[in-house]
């Protein structure tokens, strides 16, 4: 009789393999695919994080290229027009204090001093870059031609090196030392309340029939991170940052049924009836009512198989094809911001590392938009440390307060989860954005 | 004739010549397969559809591991059980207590002379449940207990859907292989 069974069904194996029949002609009028491309969600993070950079660099360069224009001085005027070698002005006071040589100005000073003789104009090519006394110091203290060099704007400026005029522009750094010293001496410390959506992505497993199993129906949830930091300038650009944020993060694993109503058919002991096999470990259910079956896998580890129970046929009730995984941690970052550009939009790049405790592990269902709870996720390791880098920009609404926008990408260290078959450890991009408040 | 993996290429890019390529070259095989799941014309024509909108849906997900044309064969199969799953609380299996199993094959098998088609015809003559039980075990080769998750049913449900499926079938093989014979006889 065996026998007989098995030659049935080599007879239809054998008689219809590599049969064909053409199908008809309208058939493939009726195929007009809308072709999917892989990881589009990566895809569109990868675009995103483009965007943020492109946008960043754009406004880098914006700012470059306004530092690189001649400065305006409200107080001095200054003659925009071709530049020409130019004697200063004849002056007994000023004769005795320069040398011949040195009595030719700078681009800069031109900028800073302005003089009533039109014709005479400085060469560029020939300033001479010599350390030399505190010119503007003297100046003011001679209080020469008062009538034109205005006293406080000479005292906003003070060069006693020449060496630090840019020769090629003709103009000198007017962010340094002086206005910097005013401007800065006052807020050290920031207060920064941001948040940001975030997007977890985690490197494919090890490739087994297994591990595509598990992988290939889970998908990462959007999730939000958000919280407040301290920073401390500790110089001009440096500054430290360190507060607490809170994360939430969190998976989605499909095909996998769950019914509600199982209680009253478990007569097992045990901490747990089902065992769901994911990429962030293993689900234990901890919901005694729930029963739970993979549509086409083995993902589900059970007691209750296929031909030991039937939950069509006890009659539990349907709750969905999905299960949410939730993760959510307190999160204190150590971070180093360098500022790159200090104007009215400022650029930083901020780097660091964050300690993350895991505060909330759970699994849940969705039923008519409310959860339906399931259990955890065994095995995640409770304390996680993560490396971030990011560009921030930072715009100055008011005096004190500044509104800030940091893409960030977001590497973790140790892996989510200490189970040998799970040790992925995922990466993030979210961008930051928030206000601060200077004191 | 270009080669697989640039009718894939040009596929993704959404070339509708290399789409029309490889539907050509594959179509009949799996139109044959979709026969063999369905009862009627019209449905192995939506599976076959249906199948092919998947498999270029999917096509960036192939790793070109293994063959193409089993992964191809397995999506036409999961299409076609999709197609079951949300028919079949609409079919009833109401001709089990008609083949008794005591009215079994014949002892002495000689199949001689039965070709793919009448093979095709045979098989489709199952009832659905029967007809799915019987391709999912026999020519696809899983489990009854893959089987009992695929299709929803009890492993034991399988078994007996398998074992109901043979004893039509080897009658029926009986009965075309006598009729065969009897034609050519004259």
């Amino acid at each position: 009789m065996v026998n007989k069974q098995a030659d049935i069904d080599l007879l239809f194996r054998n008689g219809l393999k590599d049969f064909e029949v053409l199908p008809p002609a309208e058939v493939w009028d009726h195929i007009r695919p809308a072709i999917r491309k892989k990881q589009q969600p990566v895809i569109l993070l990868r675009s995103a994080a483009l965007i943020a950079v492109l946008f960043s660099l754009g406004f880098l360069a914006y700012q470059m290229s306004r530092l690189s224009e001649p400065a305006q001085n409200p107080f001095l005027s200054f003659d925009q027009g071709p530049i020409r070698p130019r004697a200063l002005p004849s002056d007994p006071v000023l004769e005795k204090l320069m040398p011949a040589s040195d009595r030719q100005t700078s681009p800069a000073m031109q900028d800073q001093i302005s003089l009533p003789e039109p014709e005479a104009e400085l060469n560029n090519e020939e300033y001479i870059s010599q350390p030399g006394p505190d010119i503007f110091t003297e100046i003011s203290n001679l209080n020469f031609r008062s009538n034109i060099i205005t006293p406080s704007g000479i005292r906003s400026v003070r060069i006693t090196d020449y060496s630090k005029v840019n020769s090629a522009s003709g103009i000198g750094d007017l962010n340094s030392p002086a206005i910097d010293e005013i401007k800065g001496k006052t807020d050290r410390w920031s207060l920064t309340a941001m948040a940001s959506p975030t997007y977890y992505m985690r490197p494919d497993l090890a490739s087994s029939d297994m591990a595509d199993q598990v992988s290939s129906p889970e998908q990462s949830r959007i999730s939000y991170s958000g919280g407040l930091s301290f920073s401390y300038k500790i110089s001009k650009k440096l500054s430290i940052q360190s507060g607490l944020y809170y994360s939430s993060i969190g998976n989605k694993v499909d095909d996998i049924r769950s019914y509600a109503g199982f209680s009253r058919f478990d007569y097992t002991k045990g901490d747990h009836n089902f065992e769901v096999m994911t990429t962030s470990g293993p689900i234990f259910t901890s919901n005694p009512d729930v029963f739970l079956a993979d549509i086409g896998g083995d993902r589900v580890v059970t007691k209750y198989t296929n031909d030991v129970f039937d939950p069509g046929k006890a009659n539990l009730s349907y709750i969905n094809s999905s299960l949410f995984q939730n993760f959510s941690y307190l999160e204190m970052p150590v971070f180093v911001r360098y500022k790159l550009i200090d104007k009215s939009l400022d650029f930083n790049l901020v780097g660091g590392l964050s300690y993350n405790l895991l505060i909330n592990n759970s699994v849940h269902a969705m039923i008519d938009g409310s959860k339906y709870d399931v259990g955890k996720t065994a095995g995640l390791n409770s304390f996680m440390v993560s490396s971030s880098f990011g560009m921030g920009m930072e715009y100055s609404l008011s005096e004190k307060i500044s509104l800030n926008l940091e893409p960030t990408f977001r590497y973790y260290l140790n892996p989510f989860s200490n189970i040998q078959s799970s040790s992925a450890r995922p990466y993030s991009f979210g961008v930051f954005s928030g206000l601060s408040y200077r004191f | 004739m270009p080669e697989i993996k640039n009718i894939i290429k040009g596929c993704l890019a959404g070339n509708r010549r290399d789409q029309e390529l490889l539907y050509r070259r594959h179509a009949a095989r799996l139109y044959a397969v979709c026969l063999q799941y369905s009862g009627n014309d019209d449905e192995a024509r939506d599976i076959l559809q249906e199948g092919f909108i998947k498999i270029f849906e999917n096509l960036s997900h192939y790793k070109h591991e293994g063959s193409f044309e089993g992964w191809m064969h397995r999506i036409v199969v999961n299409t076609a059980l999709e197609k079951y799953r949300s028919k079949h609380n609409l079919y009833r299996v109401d001709d089990i207590d008609l083949i008794p199993e005591q009215d079994a094959a014949p002892e002495t098998e000689d199949y001689a002379g039965l070709e793919a088609v009448d093979l095709l015809d045979i098989i489709r003559e199952l009832p659905p449940k029967y007809r799915m039980v019987f391709n999912l075990f026999a020519i696809e080769g899983y489990s009854h207990k893959e089987i009992g998750e695929m299709v929803n049913i009890s492993e034991g449900t399988s078994k007996s859907n398998l074992s109901r499926a043979r004893i039509i079938l080897q009658k029926k093989v009986s009965l075309y292989t006598g009729l065969k014979k009897n034609v050519l006889n004259g």
